[in-house]
């Protein structure tokens, strides 16, 4: 085993540590492994496994409702009359054309106008 | 390796016959180091289980068969720190902690010679684990596997994929941790060796 206080001389505790260090790892032997272990792992695989196909299965439903629920509402929204109109023009245009809109068609000066022009 | 990695490729690939064998190949050194690794040996198994249960879905992401021990060891330490991560939660009462009269009626009770060699085992573990008890969960799996299970700093490197100045210094402080609690709980032996 490799030391890290190698070359240095050792404190007699150290020493005293090392060994109670050694007498650990024989009183903690390799254990053997009972006969159920390999089945067991098994089982707990298989378990998983199903758990994560179930979540997967369930993750796949959800996201095709979400897709066709957009999908009927891009056709529902796109099938409807707008009912609101947007303005296109600048408002220079939108006050032109909603003034001649107004306007008479033969913007003849009434006497009336005359005589306060006048 | 204790392995081809031809069996490893194969068991990578999904191969159950050849996952059962890499299990068989390594299951017990991998318990052995949990025996040693969390001092309880009636939890080994489940550790151990869980090691395994991790490998077999983290297969797909090792990267070359030549990294595969490293990478099993990597999964012993994380399910041991969990362990004893959970254990230290639930601040289970432990044989270190029960009154010295109760000790004795349990050493009492031992009466035939395997008994007693199993009571100085205990005696061992339970001193062994008092004493990594001083020093980060962390620290205390890095400490075993260097000074208990002999791992070189090389492999401790490609375990932790850290720095080897690093791993020392972190392996210095925590021994000396550890050597100072052993010193606290012998003062006639510190004073023999100091004097």
């Amino acid at each position: 085993m490799e030391s890290i206080s190698k070359g240095r001389p050792r404190d007699p505790m150290e020493a005293e540590l090392d060994r109670l260090f050694a007498a650990y790892r024989e009183a903690c032997p390799d254990p053997e492994p009972g006969a159920g272990f390999m089945p067991r792992l098994w089982e707990r695989i298989e378990g998983q496994q199903s758990w994560t196909r179930e979540f997967r299965r369930f993750t796949e439903v959800l996201v095709t409702a979400a897709a066709a629920l957009s999908l009927l509402m891009g056709v529902f929204l796109s099938s409807r009359e707008p009912t609101v109109s947007f303005y296109t023009g600048t408002y220079v245009e939108i006050l032109a054309a909603n003034y001649a809109q107004e306007a008479p068609a033969d913007p003849a000066i009434t006497p009336a106008e005359q005589e306060y022009f006048r | 390796m204790l392995v081809d990695f031809e069996l490893v490729k194969r068991a990578r690939e999904g191969d159950h016959a050849a996952f059962t064998q890499l299990v068989q190949a390594y299951r017990k050194r991998i318990l052995g180091t949990i025996a040693r690794l969390i001092g309880r040996p009636e939890d080994v198994e489940d550790v151990g289980q869980e090691v395994f249960l991790r490998l077999h879905f983290s297969l797909d992401q090792l990267r070359t068969e030549e990294v595969f021990e490293p990478w099993l060891y990597r999964l012993t330490v994380n399910a041991a720190y969990d362990y004893l991560r959970r254990q230290r939660r639930r601040g289970e009462s432990r044989m270190a902690d029960l009154s010295e009269q109760q000790v004795m009626m349990a050493d009492a009770a031992a009466g035939s010679r395997v008994e007693q060699e199993e009571q100085r085992r205990r005696r061992v573990r339970e001193t062994v684990q008092a004493l990594l008890s001083n020093v980060s969960e962390q620290d205390r799996i890095l400490l075993v596997l260097k000074e208990i299970e002999g791992l070189s700093l090389k492999e401790l490197e490609k375990i932790y994929r850290v720095n080897e100045n690093a791993l020392k210094v972190r392996l210095f402080r925590a021994r000396q941790r550890v050597l100072k609690a052993f010193a606290a709980s012998q003062p006639k032996a510190a004073e023999a060796g100091g004097g």
